[in-house]
């Protein structure tokens, strides 16, 4: 019966730690989602292809484009959905003079710029505090040879670069990024937006909804959502996932083999004491229920020990295994559904053992041992 | 009470038919105290286990109590043992891991009695076989007779009018084997009807009849006397002498 308690143990935390390693997994994508980057991008509506920013094209001045402005990316935060959004990061772009040669000026809020993009790290210097600081990209720090204190004009004014970031290969590494405000004076855009990028909490929300609701307050935007990255790396866990539940079935299998075998064992090694039941006048279904309550009690405890054992698994291997962050969640849920499984599984596989048991002869109480 | 009519018993044994009992007839009244007396093989055992209604025969009827009981459904049949077999078995049987108290209230496990007065009805057994005071120990805190007893008391504890008996002395040292049959005796005395298996002489002269069986056939049915146990002569049943069957000096209470 000892051996029973451990095999179905065994069995439960297998199915219990990847079940919640897989749930902590998905809760730390999600956290990692919400933490990493736009998935609403808002540009306006233009014809031409002149400039732009992370593969996302903005207008140019060349053509009739319809502008973004200050009170637009207000405008972001009063649809339905607002409480879903994390951030909302404006830019203004504009092509700049600098040191002899034309330089890409974006114009941004660093306190939110510097919540959306998480993998941003100041290599040199400090994050900027004041409004003529200025952050440079890596390539362009060393291709004009800035330095953090360094001083540099855009169009007359000037700026302090307080801090150079680390190259990241992307296109920030090749632009001069300022203070919004500052950049509307030093591009001659008061109040004007190039795009804004929004961050959605959202595993849970309905991004194509809260598209939908950011075009209804700004027609003359084009808003995106960027959820390719995120639903592939949902899919990855989704799949993840499954693969988890196919495994626990075949560890299920297993330990409902174990029961059976280890029940059969028992009920042909009591022989003699189900003989003396009968002997007694048990009827056939007592000693069937004696056996499957038995093994309702040793499946109960098998799967109470192997959630424990399982969760406690989770939770020393997922950081380490996985490279999970987010916590591993103690679910009563999965606490209910490992006891009812070891309950469910340990008597069906016990179903024949008892019959075994029933069907036990009463003379055999008779024979010598 | 009990009546056997033509009943046989044919084993399979490896494909080959062994007959353990042909055409046996037997009739025991209630308050009998019974011997099946012959040795190993001779189809005694089986005579008893038919007797319980545990091993069905091959052929023949067995009557007790006006009960048909092969007639009966398997589930009948276990009921029917609940009700009118108390069996002490040679092994005694009683499991390891429960107390003296709980042996004798597993018997009991099934009646649809209050569990306090199962556990009343417990003690009193236990009390009227001589273990008061050790209702508590396990059977390998008490000595073979005091295990005989408790083995005694659950197939007494459920009160049923026959107990049958399979060698009850044989696993056990003659004083205290003596002290089971001196047991037995006494319950018969208090009209108990018990049927005991043995191939001791000395033990089937505790009996007030004696039925010799030999390869599966009754050879013999009579009234023991201890000097005359070892030589028996086919009598009538007839008015049984008590005789005390050993100089064992613990009597049961």
């Amino acid at each position: 019966m000892v051996l029973l308690v451990v095999g179905l143990a065994i069995g439960v935390a297998t199915a219990v730690a990847l079940m919640a390693i897989t749930e902590a997994m998905q809760a730390d994508v999600a956290v990692k989602m919400d933490e990493y980057g736009a998935n609403i991008l808002v540009v306006p509506k233009a014809n031409d292809l002149a400039l732009s920013y992370g593969g996302i094209t903005v207008g140019s001045a060349a053509y009739d484009v319809a502008t973004l402005s200050m009170p637009d990316v207000e405008r972001i935060g009063t649809i339905k959905n607002a409480a879903n959004i994390s951030v909302v990061a404006p830019k203004l772009l504009g092509a700049v003079p600098l040191m002899g040669r034309p330089v890409l000026l974006a114009g941004v809020r660093f306190a939110d710029e510097l919540r959306l993009k998480r993998w941003w790290r100041v290599e040199q210097g400090m994050e900027p505090s004041e409004a003529a600081d200025a952050l440079a990209g890596a390539r362009l720090a060393q291709s004009l040879a800035i330095q953090p204190g360094d001083e540099v004009e855009v169009n007359g004014r000037r700026f302090r670069v307080v801090g150079v970031l680390a190259e990241n290969g992307s296109q920030d590494d090749d632009i001069l990024f300022v203070d919004l405000s500052a950049a509307q004076l030093a591009l001659d855009k008061p109040d004007a937006v190039s795009l804004v990028e929004v961050a959605a909490l959202c595993t849970a929300c309905p991004v194509e909804e809260m598209v939908e609701q950011i075009s209804h307050v700004l027609p003359q935007a084009r808003v995106t959502a960027l959820r390719q990255a995120v639903t592939l790396r949902m899919e990855t866990v989704g799949q993840l996932g499954r693969f988890a539940v196919a495994v626990s079935a075949v560890v299920i299998a297993i330990g409902a083999l174990v029961v059976l075998t280890t029940m059969l064992g028992a009920v042909a090694e009591r022989r003699q004491e189900i003989g003396l039941f009968r002997a007694l006048g048990f009827r056939q279904r007592h000693v069937g229920r004696i056996i499957l309550t038995e093994a309702a009690l040793v499946s109960a405890a098998g799967g109470a020990l192997g959630y424990l054992a399982g969760m406690g698994a989770a939770v020393t291997l997922a950081p380490r295994v996985a490279n999970v962050t987010a916590r591993v969640p103690w679910d009563p849920v999965l606490a209910a559904a490992a006891v009812g499984c070891a309950l469910v599984v340990g008597v069906l596989a016990s179903l024949y053992p008892a019959a075994q048991a029933a069907r036990v002869d009463p003379t055999v109480a008779l024979r010598s041992s | 009470m009990i009546e056997l009519h033509n009943v046989s018993k044919v084993y399979n044994s490896g494909g080959a038919p062994v007959v353990a009992l042909r055409n046996v007839n037997l009739t025991i009244a209630e308050g009998e105290f019974v011997a099946l007396m012959g040795p190993s093989g001779s189809g005694k055992s089986t005579l008893l286990t038919i007797i319980g209604g545990m091993n069905s025969p091959t052929a023949g009827r067995v009557i007790v109590d006006g009960i048909d009981v092969y007639s009966l459904s398997p589930e009948r049949q276990a009921d029917f043992r609940y009700e009118y077999v108390g069996f002490v078995f040679q092994q005694l049987q009683l499991l390891p891991y429960l107390t003296a108290l709980e042996n004798v209230l597993l018997a009991l496990a099934i009646a649809p009695t209050p569990r306090t007065e199962k556990i009343a009805r417990a003690y009193e057994i236990l009390a009227q076989v001589g273990l008061k005071g050790k209702e508590h120990r396990l059977p390998s805190q008490l000595s073979g007779g005091e295990q005989g007893r408790v083995a005694v008391a659950r197939a007494l504890v459920n009160r049923a009018p026959i107990l049958l008996a399979d060698e009850p002395t044989g696993n056990l040292d003659r004083a205290t084997g003596m002290q089971v049959l001196e047991l037995l005796r006494d319950l018969n005395g208090a009209g108990q009807t018990v049927v005991m298996v043995t191939h001791d002489p000395q033990a089937a002269a505790c009996a007030r009849r004696v039925v010799h069986i030999l390869d599966g056939q009754i050879v013999g049915d009579t009234v023991p006397a201890p000097e005359h146990a070892l030589a028996p002569a086919v009598l009538p049943i007839s008015q049984p002498a008590i005789e005390p069957c050993s100089n064992a000096t613990e009597r049961v209470q």
